[in-house]
C-alpha cells in the first residue's frame, strides 16, 4: 500500500477561527477510512481543502506517486486528478435524468468541444447500466433526479463518483435518509469500492461506521484527536471526553 | 435509448416548419413578390422581429440554459450593426460621390474619391479624414468577418475577466450593464470614429444594388432574416440536446457539482458567452440594415434589459419560449408606440399608449413572473401535455 494522498501540518481560519489546526493526515491506495468527529471538528472543510474549495493559510497537501502539491490547482483540476467528492447535502442535477446525470459524469474528456462533440458509445451504454445496477437506479434511468428519494439521490451521487472513476474518493455522510437496509448496502459497496480506491468517508452514525469495519480518525477542534480502531478509539479517554461532554 | 436532436427538441421541425410557412405566407402577401397586402415597412418591421428573435435565442441560451444574466448581450447587436453599417455607408456614399465626379472635365483619381467619401461621411462630427476604424470598411467579406469577431472578442476579453474572477449573479448582471453603458456613451463622443450620436444612417440602400426597390430589398432582408433565424436555432437545438447542453444546465442549476466533476466550469461559461454575443452580432447586421439607421442609443443599458424581459416573458430553457416572447412583445410594442393604437378615452382621462406601453409591459411582466414562472411557453407545454394525456 502507497501513500495516495498526505495532508500535513495544515490550519485555516476563518475570521480569527480556527477550523482547521494544524492536521496531518495520511491515507493509502487502497484504503478505506472513517472520519468521525462533533460538529464543527474540521471535518467538511478538510474536505474543503483536499479538493480545493478552500485555501489552507499553511500546510502542504501532497498528492499521488510522485508527491505533487494539490494547493496550487483549482477544484476542476483537482477533481481531473482522481479525486471525486460526495456532498454531505445530496448534489445532484435535479433537472436532468439519472441517465444524463451519471453521462456527464462518466470519465471522458471534460473541454466544451469534446462535450458538444460527445456520442454515447456502447461502452458508455454498458458503463452506465452497470453502475445503475450497482447502485439499484436501473429502473429510474429516465426519471428526473429531482423526483427521486432522498436516499436515491445518494445513491445517485455515489453513482456519478462511480462514473467518474477517481482514485480517491471523499464521501461526506453518504448514509444519511437511508433506511436500515440501504445503509447495509451502502457500506457494503463502499467496502468493496475500498478494495481497489482511496476511500475517505466522514459520518455521524456510529453504526454505520462500526460496520464499514476500518480505520477511524477522529478530528476535534481542526486537528486528529484519536486514530485507530473503531474500538481503540472509542477506549480513548480523550475521545469520550469530547464525545458524552465536559 | 438513443437521444437525437429531435427527440430531445421536438420543437425543432414544428418550428422550422412554422417559420416556412412565415416566410411563405409573407411573399405571397408582399408587394415585391406578391399580392402586395403587406406594406414595405410592414415587411421590414417583420424581418427586424425575426433578427430581434435571434437574439432573444441567444440570451435563452446564455441566461435560461447556462444561467449567466447577461443585461449587456444588445451591445453585441449593436456592435453587429455597427460593423456592417460601416461597410454599407462607405460603399454606398462611394457610389454616389462617384456618380458626383463623373461629370467633371478631370476624372477623379481614386485617392480623391476616398477623399471627398470621407468628407461626405464625417463632416457632420466636423472631421474629414478616415477614422482608424474604418480600415477595412471598403471591403465585404472582411466587415462581414466583424461582424462576428468584434463581439466575439469583446466577449471574450469581458467573460474572461468576469468569471476568471468568478463574478456571479446581480453583480454579473452589474458589470454587463456597466459595459454597454460604458460602450453607448464612448460611440456618443464625435471623435470615437462612428460618428458619435448621429450614429450610421441611409443603411437600407445596399450597394450593388441601386437598380432594386425597397420592396424587394425588405423581402431579401426578411428571408435573410428568417434563415439565419431558422439555422441558429438548429444550432442550438444541437447544442443543448448533447452533453454539452447537460454540463450548461448542470452549471445553471449546480455550479460546484460541475466543477467537482473536473469540468473547467469558467471555460464553458466562456464558450457560451462569446458564441451568443457572436449570434447577437449576426442579429444586428441583419437588422440595422432594415431599421436603416445604428445610434448609440440603441445600445443603451435599457435595450438589454428589454432582451431579458422578452426572454422572461416567453419562458427561459426554452429555445421557442425566447422566440415567442421576442415576437409577441416587440411586435406589441411596435403596435402600441408606433401611434397605430387608438387612444383609450375614459372620459376622465385619455390613455395614450405611447405613454402607457411601459406600464404595460411591466404590469405583463409582473404577471407572468406570478402566475407563469415558466412564461409563454410554459402555456404551450401545458397545452401539449394535455392533448397528450
Amino acid at each position: 500500500m502507497s501513500t495516495l494522498l498526505e495532508v500535513s501540518g495544515v490550519s485555516v481560519s476563518f475570521d480569527g477561527f480556527k477550523a482547521i489546526n494544524n492536521l496531518s493526515f495520511a491515507i493509502g491506495l487502497p484504503e478505506l477510512r472513517a472520519v468521525i468527529g462533533p460538529n464543527g471538528a474540521g471535518k467538511t472543510t478538510f474536505m474543503d481543502i483536499v479538493t480545493g474549495k478552500t485555501r489552507p493559510d499553511e500546510g502542504t497537501v501532497r498528492w499521488g506517486e510522485m508527491g505533487h502539491s494539490l494547493l496550487s490547482m483549482s477544484e476542476a483540476q483537482i477533481a481531473r486528478e482522481g479525486i471525486g467528492r460526495k456532498f454531505q447535502r445530496p448534489t445532484v442535477f435535479e433537472d436532468q435524468s439519472v441517465w444524463d446525470n451519471l453521462r456527464v459524469a462518466l470519465s471522458k474528456p471534460r473541454g466544451p468541444f469534446a462535450s458538444m462533440f460527445d456520442r454515447v458509445t456502447p461502452e458508455d451504454e454498458a458503463r452506465i447500466s452497470a453502475i445503475a445496477q450497482e447502485i439499484g437506479l436501473s429502473d429510474h434511468l429516465r426519471r428526473k433526479a429531482g423526483v427521486l428519494s432522498h436516499g436515491q439521490k445518494q445513491w445517485l451521487e455515489i453513482g456519478m463518483l462511480l462514473a467518474q472513476d477517481p482514485r480517491l474518493l471523499l464521501v461526506d455522510e453518504p448514509a444519511a435518509g437511508m433506511t436500515t437496509e440501504e445503509r447495509n448496502h451502502t457500506a457494503d459497496l463502499l467496502k468493496r469500492l475500498a478494495l481497489s480506491h482511496a476511500v475517505v468517508v466522514v459520518e455521524h452514525d456510529m453504526e454505520f461506521v462500526r460496520r464499514l469495519d476500518c480505520r477511524v480518525t477522529v478530528l476535534h477542534e481542526g486537528s486528529v484527536l484519536s486514530e485507530g480502531s473503531l474500538e481503540h478509539v472509542m477506549a480513548d479517554e480523550r475521545v469520550i471526553e469530547v464525545y458524552l461532554g465536559r | 435509448m438513443r437521444d437525437t436532436i429531435f427527440t430531445r427538441n421536438r420543437s425543432v421541425p414544428v418550428f422550422i416548419a412554422i417559420l416556412t410557412l412565415l416566410a411563405i405566407a409573407v411573399t405571397i402577401l408582399s408587394e415585391a413578390y406578391g399580392t402586395g397586402a403587406l406594406s414595405v415597412s410592414f415587411t421590414k418591421v417583420l424581418g427586424m422581429t425575426l433578427c430581434l428573435c435571434l437574439a432573444a435565442l441567444a440570451m435563452d441560451l446564455v441566461w435560461g440554459y447556462c444561467g449567466i444574466l447577461s443585461l449587456g448581450h444588445f451591445a453585441f447587436f449593436g456592435l453587429g450593426g455597427y460593423m456592417i453599417g460601416m461597410w454599407l455607408m462607405t460603399a454606398r456614399t462611394e457610389v454616389v460621390i462617384r456618380a458626383n465626379l463623373a461629370s467633371s472635365p478631370i476624372p477623379p483619381t481614386e485617392a480623391e474619391i476616398s477623399q471627398a467619401t470621407a468628407l461626405q461621411i464625417f463632416s457632420v462630427v466636423g472631421a474629414e479624414d478616415w477614422p482608424w476604424m474604418w480600415a477595412v470598411s471598403d471591403s465585404l467579406v472582411l466587415s462581414l468577418l466583424l461582424v462576428v469577431l468584434v463581439p466575439g472578442l469583446l466577449a471574450l476579453v469581458f467573460g474572461w475577466l468576469a468569471f476568471r474572477s468568478r463574478v456571479t449573479g446581480v453583480y454579473l448582471s452589474i458589470l454587463t450593464q456597466a459595459m454597454t453603458l460604458a460602450l453607448s456613451l464612448y460611440l456618443f463622443q464625435n471623435d470615437t470614429g462612428l460618428r458619435g450620436n448621429n450614429g450610421l444612417s441611409g443603411l437600407q440602400n445596399i450597394p450593388g444594388a441601386e437598380g432594386v426597390g425597397q420592396d424587394r430589398i425588405s423581402i431579401w432582408f426578411f428571408w435573410a432574416s428568417a434563415l439565419a433565424l431558422g439555422l441558429c436555432y438548429v444550432g442550438a437545438a444541437w447544442l443543448v440536446s448533447g452533453k454539452f447542453g447537460n454540463i450548461v444546465r448542470g452549471i445553471r442549476d449546480d455550479e460546484l457539482r460541475v466543477r467537482f466533476l473536473g469540468y473547467p466550469v469558467e471555460v464553458y461559461k466562456l464558450v457560451v458567452f462569446t458564441l451568443t454575443a457572436m449570434i447577437c452580432g449576426v442579429a444586428g447586421a441583419l437588422y440595422y440594415p432594415q431599421a436603416g439607421i445604428i445610434n448609440p442609443d440603441e445600445i443603451a443599458p435599457i435595450a438589454s434589459i428589454y432582451l431579458a424581459v422578452w426572454v422572461a416573458i416567453g419562458g427561459r430553457g426554452r429555445l421557442y419560449g425566447a422566440v415567442i416572447g421576442a415576437a409577441v412583445v416587440s411586435l406589441l410594442s411596435t403596435y402600441f408606440t408606433g401611434g397605430r393604437a387608438p387612444d383609450l378615452n375614459l372620459g376622465f382621462y385619455r390613455v395614450e399608449w405611447i405613454d402607457w406601453w411601459p406600464v404595460l409591459l411591466g404590469l405583463g411582466f409582473v404577471l407572468v413572473t406570478l402566475f407563469a414562472p415558466k412564461g409563454l411557453a410554459g402555456l404551450v407545454d401545458y397545452l401539449v401535455r394535455k392533448e397528450r394525456t
